[in-house]
């Protein structure tokens, strides 16, 4: 492997209240997606806007395609293409006009037409950006961010907000990005985004990365690949008693206990026999693969939607 | 080529939003049309006597109200009750009434600058009557003018309202078109947007600057040919004159939006802000009235301010044809607020 595309070394930035990025370190290699998972408030946005020259670091070492933004600002800028959380435009401008205008702003420029394609907006090529859907807008700002033909392309929460097939449609794009062979670098608190769209990833929470590596390997390092799920009819008790004769941990959520387990086969008639004899009113028993949600709580002891 | 690129797109955008043009180009127009045709009164105002009619009117009467009228009295006949009626309303200021062989002057004590006026060319007439049914020569008289004070060309009201509008033009275009469009940049991010593209900052922002300032000439340049075309008001001074002027305002007005802008959060905050600045300004500075019987501290204050000595120099060369050597303090006033604008802003800009 070349050059990595992104190289971050000891990330920190404190604001007045809050510490919101606490000694970040990540490597993203060339043609990669990369996600940032965590919840609101994790710190994903403004690790993402100290990279994008937006916001500065109070310390640490930042590595954009091997440039820094002391000496090669201008050349940064050039190089990476950026879609902010909310991408604002004027009510009246058209799809166009937008990718015109910020085409003309840089050296290298991928043509309208071609943009247009890309993300299916062809149609509304001409149409005021006030009649855009959520997701066309959200559609447009990504092909604001390949106006450039960039290497490096960051994505803040691309789909928050979007219903599910808007969604898949922007899933789309970003693959189309990595076939093109940029590399990606999103954020998301989405874990099955997550999942569905990044090579490897990075859990981020209260300002820290608090695991790396590929969707499935984050999953297998838990080493309890299941979850058996009870669901009430109406809010979950207190598993009590329930949880200390089965000897393990369950989680109470709102409608539902998550019981952990690498072996759901030989738990499963305990589990009943238990049940029975305590008389929990639940309703149905799932049997599930663990998530990169199971990740997060084993990790942090919280839910990621929380 | 890149600022050729953004102030076009930014005149395109701008031509698409109504309410903006609105408001710009079309709503001073009519506030000039508007108030100069209510107020148009080229021959400036007309003093009125009531006229109590006579029971059989002879030769003598019809000489006397021929003389009023020359005298450009403006004479209502009335009958005696009808007089009497609108003399109780305390509408007239005087009224002329047969008296026995004679006449009668009743003056209203309340409205004694008009009455008192009157009088005096009522007597006049009488004089003018004497002698003409004598055949004698009429009494030499010394001509009487009523005109507007300051005003060399036109005594109507749109040549006083019509710099009181350019100078308004500039404080909202500074204060709405520069500092409310900053606020709500900066708000939804549009200049964070911009931020991470290798477009230089100078070249967006003199890209803005550019399209607020041919906004505001071609804003002046409407007012100037309808007030031209309608009211024949006509610049007296010199252009260049006029150009330095409404240049320094400009400049003033929009460096202090720009500065406003640095001190409120949001659009909704900004909208408060401007608001309180903007009414006072513009009620205060003479824009559509002058100040002179207002209290002598409220206009020491005002003078104080840009707008007032603003005006008072744009109305010296555009009415009165008057260079710029006696404004020396009024326009030093506005450049020091222009200037002290100018750095606030330096110190207050954010992009984000």
């Amino acid at each position: 492997m070349s050059l990595p595309a992104l190289r971050l070394r000891g990330l920190r930035k404190t604001f007045p209240k809050v510490v919101a990025v606490d000694g970040v370190d990540l490597d993203v290699a060339q043609g990669e997606v990369f996600g940032l998972l965590g919840p609101n408030g994790a710190g994903k946005t403004t690790t993402l806007e100290i990279i994008e020259g937006l916001t500065s670091s109070d310390a640490g070492e930042i590595e954009i395609l091997g440039l820094t933004w002391a000496r090669n600002g201008r050349e940064i800028r050039s190089r990476i293409g950026v879609q902010l959380q909310s991408t604002s435009l004027f009510n009246k401008i058209t799809p166009r006009e937008s990718l015109d205008l910020y085409g003309s702003y840089y050296p290298k420029r991928r043509s309208t037409e071609e943009l247009l394609r890309l993300v299916q907006l062809e149609e509304k090529a001409d149409a005021y950006h006030i009649t855009l859907s959520g997701g066309q807008q959200q559609r447009l700002a990504l092909a604001m961010a390949l106006v450039n033909d960039p290497e490096l392309v960051f994505l803040d929460e691309p789909t928050t907000g979007l219903d599910p097939q808007a969604r898949r449609g922007l899933w789309d794009v970003v693959r189309s990005m990595k076939a093109e062979g940029r590399t990606v670098v999103l954020t998301t608190h989405y874990m099955d985004e997550a999942e569905a769209l990044c090579d490897r990833l990075a859990i981020m929470d209260h300002g820290k990365v608090i695991a790396t590596g590929t969707p499935a390997s984050l999953i297998a390092d838990l080493a309890i690949p299941s979850v058996v799920e009870l669901t009430f009819d109406g809010p979950a008790p207190e598993p009590g008693a329930f949880a200390t004769d089965l000897g393990l941990a369950v989680e109470r959520r709102a409608d539902l206990w998550e019981i952990p387990t690498p072996d759901p086969k030989a738990l499963l008639p305990r589990l009943l026999e238990s049940a029975e004899a305590r008389a929990v009113p639940f309703q149905q028993v799932h049997i599930r693969r663990a998530t990169l949600e199971d990740v997060f709580l084993h990790r942090t002891g919280r839910s990621l939607r929380e | 080529m890149m600022l050729w690129r953004q102030f076009a797109m930014e005149w395109r955008l701008y031509s698409r939003d109504r309410v903006a043009m609105f408001w710009t180009m079309a709503f001073p127009v009519i506030l000039l049309l508007g108030f100069g045709t209510i107020f148009r009164d080229s021959a400036g105002p007309k003093l009125t006597v009531v006229r109590v009619a006579t029971l059989a009117p002879g030769a003598r009467d019809a000489a006397l109200d021929q003389a009023l009228v020359d005298l450009q009295l403006k004479v209502v006949a009335l009958s005696r009750a009808e007089a009497e009626t609108r003399w109780a309303r305390g509408e007239t200021a005087a009224q002329l009434e047969p008296d026995g062989e004679g006449y009668r002057l009743r003056l209203n004590s309340y409205l004694m600058a008009q009455a008192g006026a009157t009088a005096g060319l009522v007597n006049q007439a009488w004089l003018v009557a004497q002698a003409r049914l004598s055949g004698g020569p009429e009494p030499l008289r010394i001509p009487i003018q009523v005109e507007s004070p300051g005003r060399k060309r036109s005594a109507n009201y749109a040549s006083f309202l019509l710099p009181g509008l350019l100078g308004l033009n500039l404080v909202s275009m500074g204060l709405f078109s520069v500092g409310m469009v900053n606020v709500s940049y900066r708000e939804k991010g549009k200049f964070r947007r911009l931020a991470v593209t290798p477009l230089p900052k100078w070249i967006f922002l003199l890209g803005q600057v550019l399209h607020r300032l041919t906004v505001t000439v071609v804003q002046a340049a409407i007012l100037l040919l309808v007030g031209y075309l309608v009211f024949g008001i006509a610049n007296q001074g010199s252009f260049l004159n006029l150009t330095l002027i409404m240049a320094l305002g400009t400049g003033c007005f929009m460096a202090f939006g720009f500065a406003l802008s640095g001190f409120a959060e949001t659009s909704e905050g900004y909208a408060a802000l401007s608001n309180l600045v903007f009414f006072p300004l513009m009620m205060l500075s003479g824009v559509y009235f002058t100040l002179d019987s207002a209290p002598v501290w409220l206009q020491h204050v005002v003078a104080g301010m840009p707008l007032a000595p603003f005006l008072k120099a744009l109305r010296a060369v555009f009415n009165d044809g008057a260079g710029l050597a006696g404004h020396g303090l009024g326009l030093g006033i506005v450049t020091a607020w222009g200037l002290a604008a100018f750095l606030l802003a330096v110190k207050r800009f954010r992009w984000a």
